[in-house]
């Protein structure tokens, strides 16, 4: 079998002893995770994209919460506000997520200045990062393409 | 610790208490300390999985930034899931780590610790020897994890899993400790020969 130099067409650069020390340097770590893998705890799952925490919702979107007034019949029935647990007092000022649920101020804000959704449903807000909101375009794109699909599909076999 | 933390662990360890599963015997929770910082957690082992009648304890630790931030939960119990270390009981969740919301309370993530007891995420593993042993050889994982249930969570025992007590325990005569044993046990398909080997080296 053509070797390593051979197939890419070049020399290894000082000789193949610091070649086959990395090598065997690359052996030794895989054997030591292979072997320690679960001992070791290093959260990997904190360093790959995708599984952090969405970001913030946009300043815009924040500023734009309707703020409300709790009437004396929600109070009555005990409404709560769903991020410390306290019941709203009469015509306590709330701010209401597009998802029609209901904060204290000062509960909400921390957290959408943490992340985009809503604490209760997971309704999600604009943010800033353009990264962000472009993969949010394709996955929405990709679940219009399936349920395109899907209809092609029905209204043929269905 | 700050009071929004103080206040709603108050509030959720009542609703805790109070709840219809904890009248169940199916989750409790324990103040450790005065400070409502560190907590104890109980689940019940569900119902038609290997872990059924088996008492699983968690260390809860609530951050200053509850519920902002999620609370750090660890099985104290020794356990044989794919999401969870044999080795130090760490939880792979997602609701524990990004999936958080601060709408979520103690009961909510009990709960959510019972469905995943029932049923595990292979494919998202903590624990990769356990999570490699639930994926080819299924029967064989459930024996194990029923047996460590035993073992450390009182769970129930019957006449027919004796075959892994006697390997255990020629094991612990030979002066090897017993958790280790079963550890090299569990992750060698309880072949004698190989988990001596593990033993050894």
């Amino acid at each position: 079998m053509a070797s390593y130099f051979d197939e890419h067409d070049c020399e290894p650069t000082e000789g193949s002893t610091p070649f086959s020390q990395a090598n065997n340097l690359l052996l030794q770590l895989a054997r030591m995770l292979m072997e320690q893998g679960p001992e070791l705890e290093l959260d990997l799952t904190s360093l790959a994209p995708g599984e952090r925490q969405a970001p913030p919702a946009s300043k815009a979107a924040v500023e734009s919460l309707k703020a409300a007034q709790i009437s004396p019949s929600q109070a009555a029935k005990g409404a709560s506000c769903p991020v410390c647990l306290a019941e709203f007092d009469e015509y306590e000022f709330v701010k209401v997520m597009p998802c029609q649920h209901k904060f204290h101020p000062s509960c909400i804000l921390p957290w959408l200045s943490k992340t985009n959704s809503c604490p209760v449903c997971r309704h999600e807000l604009p943010t800033d990062d353009p990264e962000y909101e472009e993969a949010r375009k394709e996955k929405e794109r990709a679940k219009e393409r399936e349920a395109q699909l899907d209809a092609l599909h029905n209204s043929m076999y269905g | 610790m700050a009071n929004i933390a103080v206040a709603r662990i108050k509030r959720e360890f009542r609703e805790v208490v109070k709840s219809e599963e904890a009248a169940k015997c199916n989750i409790r929770v324990e103040l450790i300390d005065d400070n409502f910082t560190e907590l104890r957690g109980e689940i019940a082992g569900p119902p038609e999985t290997p872990y059924e009648g088996g008492k699983f304890l968690l260390e809860i630790k609530i951050p200053e930034t509850y519920p902002f931030n999620p609370p750090k939960v660890k099985f104290m119990t020794k356990i044989w899931h794919p999401n969870i270390s044999s080795v130090t009981g760490a939880i792979c969740l997602d609701i524990l780590k990004d999936q958080w919301a601060a709408a979520m309370t103690l009961r909510t993530v009990l709960l959510s610790l019972q469905a995943l007891l029932s049923a595990a995420e292979p494919d998202d593993p903590q624990d990769a020897v356990v999570a490699k042993q639930y994926k080819e050889n299924r029967h064989l994982w459930e024996k194990t994890a029923r047996h460590w249930a035993q073992e450390y969570a009182e769970a129930p025992k019957s006449k027919k899993d004796d075959e892994f007590y006697d390997k255990v325990s020629q094991l612990a005569e030979m002066g090897f400790d017993r958790h280790k044993a079963l550890t090299a046990l569990s992750a060698h398909e309880w072949n004698m020969e190989r988990a001596t080997q593990d033993l050894i080296s």
